[in-house]
C-alpha cells in the first residue's frame, strides 16, 4: 500500500514537473519596459495544458499529431540512432583494444588525442562535415554524398557519420579509461604470471568484467547521439523527427501532441536504461549468491 | 601557484580576450571595415560581398561586407560574460538549494528528482528552444533589458537541476565522512558543520563547477544560436539582400551565437562566416576545459564518487589491518 501511494505521488510529480517546465515562459509577463512575475496566467496556462492532456475523448485529440507523417520520420531517425549507436559501439571498442596494445609511448600520445576531442563542440563537426562535402563537390563535380535532405531525401550516410564522430570518442576515452583501472586488478597480475597473452586478457577477461559498465555508460551515448541528431537534421534540413517538433511548435501548439512526441523521443533513453537495470540487478544477484 | 599554471594561463588568455572586446569602440573600426562592393580605379565592380579570407579581410566578411575578425572581436564580451555570468548564477543558486536538500530536507530529495525529471530525459537543446521561443522566437518590442534578463533566467534555469542535484549528491558524500561523523557526535549544529567542515570543500567544488557550468552554457548558446536564438534579441532586416517581408533575423549584439545563426543559411556561398564563429567557441571552450582538467587534477587528492573500487580497497584493508586504528570513512 506504502509503495502504491509512494508511485502515485512520484507519478503526479513527474507529470506536475513537465507541466511546470514547459510553462515557465508564462511565469514571466514581459512588457514594453519591464518583467513582472506573472503567476495567475502561468497558473493558467498550467491548468489548460493539464485538461488538454486529460481530455482524451475529445475529437480533437492528437488531431494534429495524425496529420504529420510519424511513422516515416520516426522510423528514419532510430534507424540513424540505431545504426549509429552500433558503429559506436564497435568502433570504440576496436579502437580501445588497438590503443591498450600498443607501445606505452605510442599509447599516452593516442590518449591524448582521445581527451582532445572531448573539448569539440558538436557544431563544429557538423559544420565540418559538411564543409568537406561541399568542396568535395564543388572540386570533383561528383555528388555521391548525400547532404541536404531536399525534396523528400533521407541521407544515411552523412548524418551517420557526424552524429557518432564525437560520441565515438566519447565511449573511447571511457572505455581506454575502465581498462586501464582494471588492468591494476590482481586478478590481471594472476592472469599474466599463468602466461596468459595480453590481447586474450583484454578480450575475453577484461571486457566480461568491464561489460556491465559499457551498458551503464551507454546512456549518456545515447544521450548525445539524441541531440546531435536534433541538430543534424536542422542543419541538413532533413524530414526526420525532430523537424516534427519545430512543425508541432511552430504550427500546432498542441501539447497533447508534443508530449507524445517526447515520450517517444525519449523511448531509446528509456529502453537503455531498463537493460541497464536489469544487468545491475542480474549481476547483483549472482554476488549475492555467491557470497 | 605551480598547482595552478594552466589556469592562471588560461584565465588571463580569457581576460584578455574580454579586454579586448570591452575597448573595441575605442580602437576597431565602428562599421566593422563594412564593404559591400568592390571596385577598382575606374569604378568597375570587381566584386561584391561575402568575400573570402585574404590579406585585408582575415577572416572573411558576411554578407553585409563586415569583417568577421572585427564582429567576433567585439562580440566576444557578449558570450563570455553570459557564459560566465550563466554559469555563477547556476552554481550559486543550485548549490544552495543541493547543499539544502542534503542537510535540512534529505526526504525531499528523491521527489526532486523527480520533479526535474524532464531534465534527465529531454535534450536541453530541445527544452532550452522551447521555452526560448515564446520571448526570442519572433520580433519582439520589448525592450533589450527585459529579453536578456528572460534569457539569462532560461539559460540558468535549464542548468539548475543538474548542478542541484550534483551539489547534493557531494554533500551526502562528505557529510559520511568520519570529520563530519564525529562533529555531530559532538554536538555541532548543521549550519556550524556547512559552515566549518564543509566550507572548505565547497570552495573548490564551486569552482569545479563554474567551469564546467561554463563549457555547458556555451555549448548551449552556440546551440540555439543555431536556431535563431539569438542573445540579446532579433534585429529587423539587419542582413543586406533581404530587405522584402518578413525580414531576416539578425543579431544585435553580434555575439558569437548569433553570429552563427544569422550566417547559417550561407553556408554554401560563405562556409567562413559560419566556421569562425564555431571555431572561436571551440578556442575558448579548449581553454576552458585546460582549466577545468587542472583544477579536476588538483581536487583528486579528495575526489568523490569513484565507489566501485575504494570501497573494495576499504575492504581489503580492514581485513589485513584488523586490530589496527583506522579511520574507516576516509575520503
Amino acid at each position: 500500500m506504502k509503495r502504491l501511494s509512494r508511485l502515485i505521488i512520484r507519478i503526479g510529480l513527474v507529470l506536475s514537473g513537465f507541466l511546470f517546465v514547459f510553462n515557465v515562459p508564462f511565469f514571466w509577463g514581459i512588457e514594453k519596459d519591464s518583467v513582472k512575475v506573472n503567476f495567475i496566467a502561468f497558473w493558467e496556462h498550467v491548468k489548460s495544458d493539464f485538461l488538454v492532456l486529460i481530455n482524451i475523448k475529445d475529437e480533437r485529440y492528437l488531431e494534429f499529431f495524425k496529420e504529420l507523417d510519424i511513422l516515416v520520420s520516426y522510423q528514419y531517425t532510430m534507424t540513424i540512432l540505431l545504426v549509429s549507436l552500433i558503429m559506436v559501439m564497435v568502433l570504440a571498442m576496436v579502437f580501445a583494444v588497438l590503443i591498450m596494445l600498443a607501445p606505452l609511448k605510442v599509447r599516452s600520445r593516442l590518449k591524448s588525442m582521445v581527451n582532445f576531442f572531448e573539448g569539440v563542440p558538436d557544431l563544429l563537426v557538423i559544420f565540418l562535415f559538411m564543409f568537406f562535402v561541399i568542396t568535395l563537390y564543388k572540386t570533383t563535380g561528383l555528388k555521391f554524398l548525400q547532404l541536404y535532405g531536399l525534396f523528400g531525401k533521407k541521407p544515411y550516410f552523412v548524418p551517420i557519420m557526424t552524429v557518432s564522430f564525437l560520441p565515438l570518442f566519447l565511449l573511447l576515452q571511457f572505455l581506454i579509461k575502465t581498462i586501464t583501472d582494471e588492468q591494476g586488478q590482481p586478478y590481471i597480475l594472476y592472469l599474466k604470471a599463468k602466461g596468459i597473452g595480453r590481447i586474450r586478457i583484454i578480450l575475453v577477461h577484461i571486457m566480461r568484467n568491464i561489460f556491465p559498465l559499457i551498458i551503464l555508460q551507454l546512456r549518456t551515448i545515447v544521450w548525445v547521439l539524441l541531440s546531435n541528431i536534433y541538430l543534424a537534421e536542422f542543419i541538413f534540413n532533413i524530414n526526420g523527427f525532430n523537424q516534427q517538433f519545430l512543425k508541432i511548435i511552430f504550427m500546432g501548439e498542441d501539447f497533447a501532441s508534443l508530449t507524445v512526441c517526447l515520450l517517444m523521443l525519449t523511448l531509446p533513453l528509456l529502453m537503455i536504461e531498463t537493460v541497464g537495470w536489469l544487468i545491475s540487478k542480474l549481476i547483483k544477484g549472482k554476488e549475492e549468491v555467491s557470497i | 601557484m605551480r598547482k595552478y599554471k594552466k589556469t592562471i594561463i588560461g584565465s588571463s588568455l580569457l581576460l584578455f580576450l574580454l579586454l579586448l572586446s570591452i575597448f573595441y569602440p575605442y580602437f576597431g573600426p565602428k562599421d566593422y571595415n563594412h564593404q559591400v562592393l568592390l571596385k577598382n580605379e575606374q569604378g568597375d565592380i570587381l566584386g561584391r560581398a561575402p568575400f573570402p579570407p585574404s590579406g585585408n579581410h582575415w577572416l572573411g566578411t558576411n554578407r553585409n561586407g563586415e569583417d568577421m575578425h572585427w564582429l567576433l572581436l567585439y562580440g566576444a564580451k557578449f558570450t563570455l560574460i553570459t557564459a560566465f555570468g550563466v554559469a555563477l548564477l547556476r552554481v550559486l543558486f543550485g548549490g544552495i538549494f543541493g547543499v539544502f536538500l542534503s542537510l535540512w530536507a534529505p526526504f525531499l530529495k528523491s521527489y526532486v528528482k523527480d520533479f526535474f525529471l524532464p531534465f534527465r530525459y529531454i535534450p536541453s537543446i530541445l527544452i532550452g528552444f522551447i521555452l526560448m521561443l515564446p520571448i526570442v522566437g519572433g520580433f519582439s518590442d520589448a525592450s533589450i533589458s527585459s529579453i536578456v534578463f528572460y534569457q539569462i533566467f532560461i539559460l540558468v534555469f535549464i542548468g539548475f537541476p543538474s548542478v542541484t542535484l550534483f551539489a547534493s549528491d557531494v554533500t551526502d558524500e562528505l557529510l559520511k565522512t568520519s570529520f563530519v561523523q564525529s562533529s555531530y557526535l559532538m554536538g555541532a549544529s548543521k549550519f556550524h558543520i556547512a559552515r566549518k567542515q564543509l566550507m572548505p570543500y565547497f570552495r573548490s567544488y564551486g569552482i569545479l563547477f563554474t567551469v564546467q557550468q561554463i563549457i555547458s552554457t556555451l555549448h548551449i548558446t552556440m546551440q540555439l544560436g543555431l536556431f535563431g536564438m539569438f542573445l540579446g534579441g532579433r534585429n529587423r532586416a539587419g542582413v543586406f539582400g533581404y530587405d522584402d517581408p518578413p525580414p531576416k533575423p539578425a543579431t544585435l549584439s553580434n555575439e558569437w551565437a548569433g553570429l552563427i545563426g544569422q550566417n547559417f543559411s550561407e553556408f554554401t556561398l560563405a562556409p567562413w562566416s559560419i566556421l569562425s564563429p564555431v571555431v572561436g567557441f571551440f578556442v575558448v571552450i579548449v581553454i576552458v576545459n585546460m582549466i577545468k582538467k587542472e583544477l579536476e587534477d588538483n581536487l583528486h587528492g579528495f575526489v568523490v564518487g569513484k565507489k566501485r573500487n575504494e570501497d573494495s580497497v576499504v575492504k581489503s584493508n580492514s581485513y589485513v589491518n584488523r586490530g589496527l586504528f583506522e579511520f574507516v570513512h576516509k575520503l
